[in-house]
């Protein structure tokens, strides 16, 4: 196995779950809110936004620039529906609130789409590739490594470095303390929320066009994204972004040993990561003050 | 406060009326291939396990205060075992229901010890990646036929009236375990300790309560449950495959049924059970629709009553089928 | 501003969980219902009971949250910033990066006081400063308070222990049950009379 090949590859498919953790950092990481619709979330967008393509023949980026002030528009509804009780220290209401959603979506996007995967086309930049050295590069994975980065960096300067990021690391430490201090923390975060969603409004166009959807897709990338955010590290974006960037090359390393234990691997990758340094990661620990 | 002795009541009128109702239903299930027709017989299998594992999830989510959505590993595990040591080993598929226990068990300690440490959604989605690393790794074993499965073709030994006898003994068994063993479990002094744990585990552990210990404990009991269950699931599907022995969609029924019904008490479980089976017998066949259905109920329930249907109930009337509680009455 | 409190000012309605009967601003205007985070735009801050910092945010960062939020119009020259705070309390200074979870007692009392005042508050009220806190701790603090005062701010206290609050106040009100049993200028009460307001002998 080319080791080279398969660690860049890794790269660029950790960026593509990137899009996906960027988001569950902001949600889970910093709000301590567990979405499990979050990946449907994604193929929610994804398929509008493929329905859209095919209405009008708009291409991939013009869709993009539709489906992240959407992404916004439904985040901020989202939080705004749910009511205050659910965002708290209980994580057991929001757990199975959203499972429901994620259900209830699913269902309602297999009525609407059926179970056909589709995908959206990129044009020329679907296809294309640059040699880098010995090895090949997808022009498309390495429009969205790099966007993964940017993604990354904005969000995390927009947490440690804005007046925005500020009130919701308070919201997230002590809401009531927050409010006290002045801190609108429903709007706070909506608006977090919002952001979260419009990402995944860019991570659909990615997704489908670089692979394809399909409405039961929403579970599988889910759990990466969780698993990126744990390992990395509760309320850093980056951390989440470089678990993510593990999870990828131990996918692409597993299915080169052996194409059933690309995913696997990844797991196994996690569990090891959670084995040895479970207190180091910044997750809630039993016991702890 | 005027004479008369204080005695400690734990029973009551309507808890005394449901026990003796389930001891009926108990001895009814065995008899049922005697007198009821194949399609209702594999109805009561499948509702029974459906009511083990509910009653399982809701011991470790409502008194271990360990909420799981990877609780498929075990029952997989259960299954699986099963398989394995009627249809490789040639252990007698009737004894081997109870044999299998031991594979969820024995997977669950290093489970709970790589987990153990995590609170909350961060445990519950540890025990989702579990969940999805056996369903994985089984698909990749060549022994156990990778992504096919095997069959239980040695019970074609046995006439399809045997095979009903075995699988509603072993139904009504699995209920008595399960049920009955938490009912037992949660009247005595460990009861008292997993009430108390999981009101206030600072406090509980103050006042000796070994809350690590007794966590372990009830995430054992839980995998065993839930396997045992699984074994009896697929003796009656008479086939298993990675992707059915570890279907999430186990941890989906888990939540409709125990949020719907009410987290934390045994009759909310035995309620949404029987609710989920029929609405899913009935509503089936809209597929698609109704699980939007059910979804968006699990969704509104969770958000506006937490504590499920039954406790909008029990907020009319306290009626415990099972009554865990000690009440002061005066003589 | 004195402000009329016409029930019990238990700091804990402020933070939403119980309800005031009626509260009412010296300018008249009723504040019962608005919600937690317009109170700061009403002049009114809270330095709550237990400090109640923001964990895993920096000094600094604690104090922006509420200078961010500061929408009182204040006069340059008493406008409460960053900058005044740290002058007024150097050691903190020197801390401005650090972690408020690695701050001592007294040192978290200050900056939750120093983000209430981020606020341009008109009234501060603090709530059981004292609590947990060694003596000379709570001391150090107190002193500061006059130099708070003199900036514009009205403090009320809430304080269990009857000697610092004598000898900080100007005024003093005992409270029991939601009526007010005694208030005098402090200079005017004694040890006694407190103590007989408190345990209701005074009706």
């Amino acid at each position: 196995m080319n080791w080279v090949d398969a660690f860049i590859q890794g790269l660029l498919l950790g960026g593509l779950y990137a899009q996906y953790a960027i988001g569950m950092a902001l949600m889970f990481g910093v709000m301590r809110i567990v979405n499990i619709a979050h990946g449907d979330l994604v193929i929610l967008l994804g398929l509008i936004g493929i329905a859209i393509a095919a209405l009008t023949g708009a291409g991939s980026g013009l869709v993009a620039l539709l489906l992240v002030p959407l992404g916004a528009v439904i985040g901020w509804l989202l939080q705004r529906g749910i009511p205050n009780r659910v965002v708290g220290a209980d994580p057991l209401p929001s757990l199975i609130a959203t499972f429901g959603l994620s259900i209830a979506l699913q269902n309602l996007m297999l009525q609407i789409w059926s179970a056909d995967p589709r995908s959206m086309s990129a044009a020329s930049i679907g296809t294309m590739s640059v040699p880098v050295g010995p090895i090949y590069v997808g022009v498309l994975p390495a429009i969205i490594f790099v966007s993964a980065i940017i993604l990354t960096a904005g969000l995390h300067g927009l947490l440690r470095h804005s007046s925005f990021g500020r009130a919701l690391r308070a919201t997230a430490a002590d809401r009531e303390a927050a409010a006290l201090s002045g801190v609108d923390t429903k709007g706070a975060y909506a608006l977090a929320t919002a952001i979260a969603v419009a990402i995944l409004g860019l991570a659909a166009v990615f997704q489908a066009a670089r692979t394809s959807i399909a409405p039961a897709d929403g579970g599988s990338q889910l759990l990466f994204a969780f698993e990126a955010v744990i390992s990395g590290g509760m309320g850093s974006i980056w951390g989440a972004f470089f678990g993510v960037m593990v999870l990828g090359v131990a996918q692409v390393v597993g299915s080169r040993l052996d194409p059933g234990w690309g995913i696997l691997l990844g797991h196994v990758v996690f569990l090891v990561v959670l084995a040895m340094r479970p207190q180091g990661l910044g997750v809630s620990v039993r016991g702890a003050a | 406060m005027t004479g008369g002795m204080i005695t400690v009541e734990r029973q009551t009128f309507s808890g005394r009326i449901a026990l003796t109702v389930g001891v009926i239903l108990l001895l009814t299930l065995p008899s049922m291939p005697f007198w009821a027709s194949s399609g209702y017989i594999r109805w009561a299998v499948e509702l029974s396990c459906l009511i083990a594992i509910a009653q399982m999830w809701n011991l470790l989510a409502g008194y271990g205060g360990m909420v799981s959505v990877g609780q498929q590993a075990f029952i997989g595990c259960g299954g699986y075992a099963l398989f394995i040591l009627a249809g490789n080993l040639g252990v007698n598929p009737f004894l081997a229901v109870p044999l299998s226990v031991v594979v969820p068990v024995v997977v669950a300690v290093p489970v709970y010890y790589l987990l153990q440490r995590l609170d909350g959604p961060y445990f519950a989605i540890g025990t989702w990646v579990v969940a999805e690393a056996l369903r994985l790794l089984i698909s990749n074993i060549a022994y156990v036929k990778r992504g096919s499965g095997l069959s239980l073709s040695v019970m074609a030994q046995f006439s399809p009236h045997e095979r009903e006898i075995g699988l509603t003994i072993l139904s009504a068994c699995l209920l008595l375990a399960t049920v009955g063993g938490t009912y037992v479990l949660l009247r005595s002094r460990y009861g008292l300790a997993l009430t108390a744990m999981r009101d206030d585990p600072v406090a509980a552990s103050s006042q000796g309560v070994d809350v690590a210990k007794m966590r372990f404990f009830v995430f054992l009991l839980s995998a065993a449950g839930t396997g045992l269950a699984g074994a009896v699931y697929f003796m009656a599907q008479l086939r298993i495959t990675p992707s059915s022995g570890f279907d999430p969609n186990w941890s989906s029924i888990c939540i409709f049924i125990v949020m719907v019904a009410g987290i934390g008490r045994l009759e909310g479980p035995m309620i949404g059970a029987l609710l989920y089976f029929f609405a899913t017998r009935f509503f089936g066949e809209y597929g698609a629709a109704y699980l939007v259905g059910l979804g968006t109920l699990t969704l509104l329930v969770a958000l506006h009553a937490p504590g499920g249907i039954w406790s909008v109930l029990t907020g009319i009337k306290d009626w415990p089928w099972f009554p865990v509680r000690r009440i002061l009455a005066r003589q | 501003m004195p402000t009329e409190l016409a029930s019990r000012p238990c700091s804990t309605p402020l933070l939403g969980s119980c309800r005031f009967a009626k509260v009412v601003l010296s300018d008249g205007e009723d504040i019962s219902n608005v919600p937690a985070h317009k109170l700061v735009r009403k002049g009114l801050a809270l330095v709550p009971e237990g400090r109640r910092l923001f964990a895993g945010m920096s000094v600094e960062d604690n104090l922006r949250v509420a200078l961010d939020r500061a929408s009182m119009p204040v006069a340059h020259e008493v406008r409460w910033t960053v900058g005044r705070f740290f002058a007024l309390f150097p050691v903190l200074a020197e801390m401005r990066h650090t972690d408020v979870e690695r701050l001592s007692g007294g040192q978290q009392q200050l900056v939750a006081i120093g983000r209430s005042l981020m606020t341009q508050p008109r009234l501060l009220l603090c709530d059981e400063m004292s609590l947990g806190l060694a003596p000379k701790v709570i001391r150090e603090i107190y002193d500061r308070l006059p130099e708070i005062r003199s900036k514009g701010t009205a403090i009320v206290l809430v304080e269990q222990d009857i000697a610092l609050a004598a000898a900080s106040a100007d005024r003093i009100y005992c409270l029991l049950e939601g009526r007010i049993t005694l208030t005098d200028k402090a200079s005017e009460i004694s040890r006694e009379q407190i103590a007989a307001a408190y345990f209701g002998v005074h009706k």
